[in-house]
């Protein structure tokens, strides 16, 4: 038995010889060199080099995965109990690396390649032309703009969000109907509510909305006419769909406030919107920096609606950057350029979140 | 033909009117002898034969069905091919399976080729909306796994262009007698470098649809029908404020969709267009075939840019056009009787009198798309004041090819080129032109409008409907476009530029117009110009 490290938990007395240590070892780099190997030759045949008669890269696969058990049997050989216990992290540890580390390795390449779909010459590396291309892209950077105005519209549906959580946390009739009704939107899917609502429904000529607006005098309703109009409707039925998410977050908050507390503020004299303000809107401030927080990923991922109502229109007033990216990606083309985007957006975003946690943790320290 | 467009005929043809087309073609034909007629031949009797399954009114075609004309329409296959002489060969079909057309119809056809050839035929069935993505991946990937494909014209540059496709041997161009295809689907359409692969299936063009309630002594629009396209910016302008007299809402013009559909938005702005830069003497329109440098920034198209711009700010468009795509303009305004001219592909003439929202289907004519006082020549660089009409053969129209997987098996390639000919047949593309197929009618022998008539269809109908398309395709300035990589790239990035012309972000038609090119300029660039150009050429048959 090992005389070192960790000898708390281990229960059997391993006694390893050196010929199974080395045995496992061989084991490992063995396959090792194997994967190696077989990468090598189907990368030289795929560049055209040589040819050994490889049909897909199966063989590549197949010896990733004799690698992979070998990786893990050679730890029992080698290590013993301590192997073992290795094996409960170690095979999802690689299917998590083959699935996850690999894919994003390649997105990487691909990001930093000119590859356009139709291109004869197929994928080429062009270092950081692809940035160069962003940095003086003005549909990028409009599409970037827009998410920011999107993103600020948050702001707005959350005091929705919270009003609506307010009235049914109170004792209203048919609470539970109503809480229901509201949640409604939220079970709809964005592509149906862009027919519904931004086709049908906000159909300038005979969309019920259209008529309404008519009947109270409005001569020509538009929705879309404008690129401000257009940005605003978007955001109205983004959050017609999502505030009802922000509203049972708010309203399952609102419910774990002790009664007690606003009880108390009360015997003291608070009116009711001093005992608001003073007791139940900070108390649900980890509540609602989450739910804004959380708001703001979905807000981030805004696509569907705009792709079918709008194609990012009036002039690129509602694109955003996904759209953009779709469309750069499908009807484009671009692989490697809209990989980029993709890249970029996802590094912005995780600063950007970052970001935001950091200055709600700030926020939400108890005040002294 | 059009699902839609057969829905037409069913829904107008009677039991009494069958019997009366049947009786009369039975007395035709026992007659015949008598009065000195001569006896019809195998192939006329062949023609009205299948014509007869399952018969005009007489519900949707079935697998059956398909599999009974595919039977009868054997023969040429029987001609050419011993029974059982493929035995063992195996092949594989990508098409699509939009509204269960295309691949299950040809499923239904190839059956009993595949019983007589011993073939074995196994499909890939792909929705229009995976379709490029698909076969874009397979050839960037070099995984082109099927040996036969059903394909638009426009995707001719990204196959043909890079070897992917097999050509195609002199029986087969017998076999389907290929003379019969309309003007503008002869080469160079479907060849490359003089070299054919394209069996076609299939015929598209826009044609212009009106509002016939519109125009004549005394209507709003004015007496005739517009037919230039200054004159259908005059009328648009001059129905501002009067009040459409289906609707009794207020009338307007010309709906041109101002906002993008997936590339397919570009066909719309190119029919204006293609007046104005169409030359008679130059097959090109869209680019300089010798440095691929985009004309699109040439004074005729900002022409045409500039026309869509003065109806916008005459407020000629209904509310909300800025948001309006191609499928808004021909299904929610015009069938819905808001605007009164459209250039459209043929689903909107059929779906006038069959959709339940339809509401003009007793009020719309059919014309080719309005022609120009004058032309731009890109070779002078100057304006000839020369009357000039363009018909915009938009997406050209399917066809199957034969994929360079075959190309070293003869036994395998031959087989591929005789299921891909049986589709393409001169008696059962008939068949293919008259019952819901998807595909429109693309061969001369299909506008024999007699037979038409004698299959038990309303001749007023068919002549208006498919005579719009006949004068299209045949014009002899039809407008064809550049069937070069990554087409579709451009029309996309030009939609993108487009929208932020008309929402007023451009100061100009010209600005406008100059940030295509722009983007036409990377999109080549980044594709490679010498390949696109040489593509380009070979694609023109020049």
């Amino acid at each position: 038995m090992s005389s070192e490290g960790d000898l708390l938990h281990v229960v059997t007395n391993d006694n390893i010889p050196e010929g199974r240590k080395r045995f496992g070892r061989a084991i490992i780099w063995g396959t090792a060199g194997l994967t190696v190997l077989v990468a090598a030759l189907q990368v030289m045949q795929a560049t055209g080099q040589a040819e050994f008669g490889f049909v897909n890269w199966r063989p590549t696969l197949y010896a990733f995965c004799t690698w992979a058990v070998a990786l893990c049997w050679g730890q029992v050989l080698i290590r013993g109990e301590h192997g073992k216990r290795t094996l409960f992290v170690l095979p999802a540890a690689i299917f998590v690396a083959a699935l996850t580390v690999f894919p994003l390795l390649f997105g990487l390449l691909i990001a930093f390649s000119d590859w356009n779909l139709s291109s004869p010459t197929g994928r080429q590396f062009n270092g950081l032309d692809n940035i160069r291309q962003m940095w003086t892209d003005p549909f990028f950077w409009n599409a970037l703009w827009n998410m920011v105005l999107y993103s600020a519209a948050i702001l707005v549906e959350y005091a929705i969000a919270f009003g609506l959580a307010l009235l049914l946390n109170a004792q209203i009739r048919a609470r539970k109907f109503f809480r229901v009704a509201f949640l409604l939107p939220l079970m709809l899917s964005p592509v149906a509510v862009s027919w519904m609502i931004g086709k049908s429904m906000l159909e300038a000529r005979y969309g019920p909305l259209s008529r309404l607006a008519r009947f109270f005098g409005v001569e020509n309703p538009s929705f879309f006419g404008s690129p401000e109009i257009a940005r605003a409707t978007i955001m109205v039925m983004d959050a017609w769909t999502y505030i009802p998410f922000m509203m049972i977050m708010i309203l399952a908050g609102l419910q774990a406030i002790p009664k007690e507390l606003n009880e108390a503020a009360k015997v003291d004299g608070a009116n009711g919107w001093r005992n608001f303000w003073e007791v139940t809107f900070p108390l649900m401030l980890p509540v609602s920096i989450t739910a804004i927080l959380i708001r703001i990923i979905f807000k981030l991922k805004l696509a569907d609606i705009v792709i079918n109502v709008t194609s990012g229109g009036p002039g690129g007033a509602t694109d955003t950057v996904t759209s953009f990216i779709f469309r750069e990606y499908r009807e484009r083309s671009n692989v490697g350029y809209g990989t980029l985007l993709a890249f970029v957006y996802l590094v912005i975003i995780v600063i950007a979140m970052t970001f935001l946690m950091k200055l709600a943790d700030r926020w939400m320290r108890p005040r002294t | 033909m059009k699902v839609g467009a057969y829905e037409v005929m069913q829904a107008r043809m009677s039991r009494r009117r069958m019997l009366q087309g049947a009786t009369a073609l039975g007395a035709v034909a026992a007659l015949g002898p008598v009065a000195g007629f001569r006896p019809a031949s195998a192939q006329e009797n062949l023609r009205a034969e299948i014509l007869k399954i399952p018969g005009v009114g007489m519900g949707s075609p079935t697998d059956a069905d398909w599999q009974k004309v595919g039977e009868m329409c054997l023969g040429a296959t029987k001609a050419s091919v011993a029974e059982g002489e493929f035995a063992g060969v195996e092949l594989t079909f990508m098409g699509l399976n939009n509204q269960n057309l295309h691949n299950f119809l040809f499923r239904g056809f190839l059956k009993p080729w595949e019983a007589y050839t011993g073939a074995k035929i196994n499909w890939i069935d792909l929705a229009q909306a995976d379709y490029n993505a698909r076969l874009q991946q397979s050839i960037a990937t070099g995984t082109v796994d099927f040996d036969i494909i059903e394909m638009g014209a426009p995707f001719e540059g990204d196959t043909a262009g890079k070897g992917l496709l097999d050509e195609m041997p002199d029986w087969v161009k017998t076999q389907i007698e290929a003379d019969d295809l309309v003007g503008y689907l002869q080469p160079p359409v479907g060849t490359w470098d003089g070299k054919s692969y394209r069996i076609t299936i299939d015929g598209d063009c826009h044609t212009f649809a009106y509002r016939t309630d519109y125009f004549g002594e005394g209507a709003i629009g004015g007496a005739t029908v517009p037919t230039t396209w200054q004159q259908v910016n005059e009328v648009s302008k001059a129905l501002i404020g009067q009040t459409d007299p289906l609707t009794g809402q207020p009338a307007h013009g010309y709906l041109d969709p101002l906002k993008g559909w997936g590339g397919f938005g570009m066909y719309f702005i190119a029919n204006r267009a293609a007046a104005y830069v169409k030359h008679p003497d130059d097959p090109a329109w869209l680019f300089d075939p010798d440095t691929m440098k985009p004309r699109v920034n040439n004074p005729g198209w900002v022409q045409a840019i500039q026309d869509v711009m003065d109806l916008i700010a005459a407020g000629a468009y209904p509310a909300d056009q800025i948001n309006a795509d191609p499928g808004t303009t021909g299904f929610s305004q015009f069938l819905a009787g808001t605007g009164s001219m459209l250039m459209w592909w043929g689903d909107i003439g059929s779906s006038a009198r069959t959709s339940d929202t339809s509401v003009v289907g007793d009020v719309v004519g059919f014309g080719i798309n309005p022609g120009s006082t004058r032309r731009y020549n890109s070779a002078a660089g100057a304006w000839e004041e020369t009357a000039n009409e363009a018909p915009l053969m938009a997406y050209i129209g399917w066809g199957i090819y034969v994929t360079s997987r075959v190309s070293g098996d003869e036994k395998k390639r031959k087989a591929a080129w005789s299921a891909a000919a049986h589709l393409g047949g001169k008696d059962l593309s008939l068949w293919t032109a008259a019952y819901p197929s998807g595909f429109q009618p693309y061969r001369n022998s299909h506008f024999n409008y007699e037979e038409w008539e004698a299959a038990g269809y309303d001749r007023a109908f068919i002549e208006d409907y498919l005579g719009s398309n006949a004068d299209s395709y045949n014009h002899p300035n039809a407008a064809i476009e550049p069937r070069i990589p990554g087409i579709f790239q451009y029309y996309s990035v030009a939609e993108d530029e487009l929208s932020k012309g008309f929402a007023g972000q451009y100061a100009s038609a010209q600005e406008t117009a100059d940030a295509i090119a722009a983007a036409w300029e990377k999109i080549t660039d980044q594709i490679g110009r010498d390949s696109q150009i040489a593509l380009y050429k070979a694609s023109l048959g020049l």
